[in-house]
């Protein structure tokens, strides 16, 4: 930040401080705020981060005062900071830019009051006229919250080189559909640029994301095997041993293919797949996802019912508790076809990755919790060793994600002794134990990079539109089918039979992490 | 834990044999049942010289509480060259710690005690016993002579070494700097003091972030710094190597004008320096920094930015192991803004561990370090 005006910041080895700002957060009632976004911002305080002028405003439709807000804040805080117990130095400086506006999205009056606050805590603060909006609120009032900061004259100009800032953030879903990505992006495109808009996909936030453009682009070994000529296939597993926790009514009109796929799973798709940026500038690393989605095959609906398998969980046991089906859960229909599970076979139509599927999968209820890419390399082309299969077990590379986050690298090797007996090991390397375990959170990283305009680590307007273009298709698909109810597969297992049958059918099977 | 100090003595050689078994040992033992089970991790060598038995005693619980969140293997050598005996004396542990899941996670510790003569194959010893294709970094504590013969043979394998100008000199570290600059292969440098300064650094630099104000870092007009110490002390490492990086990056030279010390701006313009002292609580380290107060003027814009350490605050707080700083920017016509933040863990082993974690090459280091040097190595002293 300021590192070319700025002469004190030539060189500076911890320079990663926000610029001076206000965030506000809209719908700052929710989970949300209490659970992840106070506690990250107050992260970011403690670890210095913070800029000298900041402040937050927590806006939401009921009346509190601000030190009740305060007060709630703290609570959350306490709760769920990855820091404990609250540091009370740090503390006092945070709560005193804490404060609340009072109002509904759809009055007027709510904006012109959150304009005359933001002025006085640019002059008590110095928070230099900067805003962060962040949109903890359903899509559906972005309309109305973005049309309300226009016409208060909130939303400072983006063409401007200097002056004040304005950037707004909001969490996925970012639409339900094609059509209405589209519309979502219009309707904030119409008040903010593009380079204004921050869309949060956590994922993107975790440091074993960010690694994987490390780990692929900082050593040297893997970019010449990172290819059709030495892949056999990639797996992508996004697992989880909750349900829907409540969610129900969220979940009928979402689904898993939407919660998960369109959007965590295809970035993590990208990342594995993409050709390396020209550098890390947020352009150039999101103009190469663009491509690797434009490069899909297209699932043309006769391709569906081969080449995409749903799943709907049914009673069952997860970590030997017995769970209830999904369709005994609370908000459910008792006949929903909604997916819980949802297993896909995506090619990728280019140079390098021609002729090598990417098997995607994602559910709840499953038997682990386990987020994990797995890039499976071909066979060796000649076996000159006896083994009990009759051949050599491929070489694996995993990376995963979550939980025990690191990378593993499965290879043969002989057992000691006379005879040459053959054994797979695995070179595995874990995060938490190499680098300790007290990580940034994806908020902090993600809030402190909308702090300071990097947008690497933020989806692209086209690169959301151009995952639901390739989803749509798949939905189509099923819609033409008549929505016929999904197969159901027992808490505690994999999946249901036809995501194994799908492998089967290309002579491969899926891991068991 | 296994210990064994060797008398009489037995060749270096079957001391190192014995240590290499032994850390095979540690692995090869199962856990006794209910036991958890444990798991090696390293990432790097850290080898830490000290000149004496007690010092490297006293900075055993820091490597040991640096390799629970940077597991390595640890090396931990004591230099008794004037000892009696031509020895090698050793012993070796696993430390370990448990994770947030429960998982224990173990380095390694070998301490090695070298006695009379034994001391110039110490290099040899030490590389010996390095984990290969790992990083090696040498903590030095003390004066580096770069002709000491130990010292080279132990920094030949070194990509990184680490010093504390506060307990040493900024001389010893001017000197190693300048020795790795001749050759590219030479390990980096780095400095615990300069490490500790990272937070004032960051304070400082935000007084000119405003675009209203960066323009007032060319036109500094008075430096103030305060460190804990009596009056009549000389200034410290922290306080010179922070006027060193001011004036390295806003491209002051130096200017005695009968006999005080000033510094010239690129633009021809005076910077006044003050040095001063506050009263040093027994806890705090001395010539630790405790303040320092910048003020620039142009075009009738008027600046002061101040940041005041509140010494000792950090021993009495939830969070024990840091003071609190107050950072304070007043400029004329404005409200005044202030923060309070908390001063980067001064405990030793965390202060080590932040060093770890930088980057090996910060040219702003041996910048600074040489501007410092210059200046104030021949005893400025504060009021």
């Amino acid at each position: 930040m300021n590192a070319t005006t700025n002469p004190l910041r030539r060189g500076l080895v911890d320079d990663r401080t926000g610029d001076a700002c206000t965030v506000v957060i809209f719908g700052a009632s929710g989970d949300l705020t209490r659970r992840k976004l106070m506690p990250a911002l107050y992260n970011l305080a403690v670890s210095r981060a913070l800029p000298g002028g900041f402040a937050v405003v927590g806006q939401a439709r009921r009346d509190k005062t601000h030190e009740q807000f305060r007060a709630e804040m703290r609570e959350g805080i306490s709760k769920h900071s990855r820091r404990k117990p609250i540091d009370e130095a740090v503390w006092s400086d945070f709560e005193r830019g804490i404060s609340y506006v009072a109002g509904t999205f759809e009055d007027p009056a709510t904006y012109t009051r959150l304009r005359d606050h933001l002025a006085e805590i640019d002059r008590e603060r110095g928070t230099r006229g900067n805003r962060l909006f962040y949109f903890a609120v359903s899509p559906a009032e972005f309309g109305t919250i973005v049309g309300g900061l226009k016409s208060a004259d909130l939303v400072a100009d983006a063409g401007a080189r200097t002056g004040p800032w304005s950037r707004v953030v909001f969490e996925k879903p970012f639409g339900h559909d094609l059509e209405s990505a589209r519309e979502l992006n219009d309707t904030i495109a119409r008040v903010f640029h593009e380079s204004q808009v921050f869309r949060i996909d956590h994922y993107l936030g975790k440091e074993t994301v960010q690694n994987l453009l490390v780990f692929r682009f900082a050593n040297s070994l893997w970019e010449p095997i990172w290819n059709r000529e030495h892949v056999d296939h990639v797996q992508i597993t996004v697992a989880e041993e909750i349900g829907v926790e409540g969610r129900g009514k969220f979940y009928e009109q979402t689904g898993v293919t939407k919660d998960i796929v369109e959007n965590h799973l295809m970035q993590l798709l990208c990342l594995t797949a993409m050709e390396p940026p020209i550098s890390l500038a947020a352009d150039a690393v999101r103009d190469e996802k663009v491509k690797v989605l434009r490069s899909l095959r297209p699932m043309e609906r006769s391709m569906v019912a081969q080449n995409v398998i749903r799943g709907q969980y049914g009673r069952g046991f997860v970590r030997a508790d017995e769970v209830p089906a999904y369709r005994d859960e609370p908000d459910v229909d008792r006949q929903s076809c909604v997916e819980t599970y949802v297993a896909m076979k995506v090619e990728i139509d280019n140079w390098r990755w021609g002729g090598v599927p990417f098997y995607v999968r994602a559910g709840k209820r499953l038997a682990r919790r386990v987020t994990e890419i797995s890039v499976q390399f071909k066979k060796v082309p000649h076996t000159l060793f006896r083994a009990p299969d009759g051949g050599i077990t491929p070489n694996v590379l995993t990376m995963r994600i979550q939980p025990d986050e690191g990378i593993a690298l499965r290879f043969t090797t002989k057992e000691p002794g006379q005879q040459t007996i053959l054994r797979d090991v695995a070179m595995d390397f874990r995060y938490g134990a190499a680098f300790g375990s007290n990580t940034p959170e994806a908020y902090e990283r993600l809030l402190l990079d909308a702090m300071r305009g990097e947008a690497t680590l933020f989806t692209r307007r086209d690169e959301v539109e151009e995952q639901w273009a390739y989803i749509d298709r798949v939905f189509d698909a099923w819609t033409s089918e008549g929505n016929t109810p999904p197969p159901v597969y027992s808490s505690g297992t994999w999946g249901p039979e036809q995501a194994d049958d799908m492998l089967a059918r290309d002579g491969r099977r899926w891991r068991k992490p | 834990m296994s210990t064994a100090s060797l008398s009489p003595p037995a060749p270096a050689s079957g001391v190192l044999s014995r240590i290499e078994r032994e850390l095979l040992e540690i692995w090869s033992t199962p856990a006794s049942p209910g036991e958890p089970p444990k798991a090696r991790v390293c990432t790097m060598n850290l080898v830490v010289v000290a000149g004496e038995r007690e010092i490297a005693s006293l900075y055993t619980p820091v490597v040991d509480d640096v390799t629970r969140s940077i597991p390595a293997r640890a090396i931990i050598v004591a230099l008794d060259p004037d000892a009696h005996d031509n020895a090698l004396e050793a012993d070796t542990t696993a430390v370990c710690a448990r994770g947030e899941s429960g998982e224990v996670v173990c380095s390694e510790r070998v301490r090695l005690v070298a006695l009379g003569g034994v001391c110039d194959r110490v290099g040899s010893a030490v590389e010996a016993l390095c984990v290969p294709e790992l990083p090696t970094t040498v903590v030095w504590l003390g004066r580096v002579h770069v002709d000491d013969p130990v010292f080279l043979s132990v920094a030949a394998n070194a990509q990184r070494i680490v010093l504390d100008t506060d307990y040493t000199s900024l001389t010893s570290l001017l000197h190693l700097a300048r020795w790795a600059r001749e050759d590219p292969t030479r390990p980096h440098l780095a400095d615990l003091a300069w490490t500790r300064l990272s937070t004032w650094q960051e304070l400082c630099a935000r007084f000119f972030d405003d675009a209203s104000t960066t323009g007032l870092a060319n036109a500094v007009t008075r430096v103030a710094v305060r460190q804990a110490s009596d009056p009549g002390t000389r200034l410290g490492s922290e306080g010179a190597l922070l006027l060193g990086w001011l004036a390295t990056r806003l491209g002051w030279k130096t200017s005695r004008i009968g006999g005080a010390l000033r510094f010239k701006r690129p633009d021809g313009g005076t910077v006044g320096l003050h040095l001063g002292t506050v009263k040093r609580p027994a806890e705090v380290a001395p010539t630790a920094l405790a303040g320092v107060t910048i003020e620039a003027e142009r075009d009738g814009v008027r600046l002061k930015g101040t940041i005041e350490r509140e010494l000792g605050s950090g021993l009495a707080a939830a969070t024990p192991d840091a003071d609190v700083l107050v950072w304070r920017l007043e400029v004329e016509g404005k409200q005044a803004l202030e923060q309070r933040v908390r001063l980067s863990a001064n405990k030793g082993a965390k202060v080590l561990e932040r060093t770890l974690h930088r980057p090996t090459e910060d040219p702003a280091l041996t910048e600074s370090v040489a501007f410092a040097e210059e200046v104030f190595e021949d005893g400025v002293v504060c009021s």
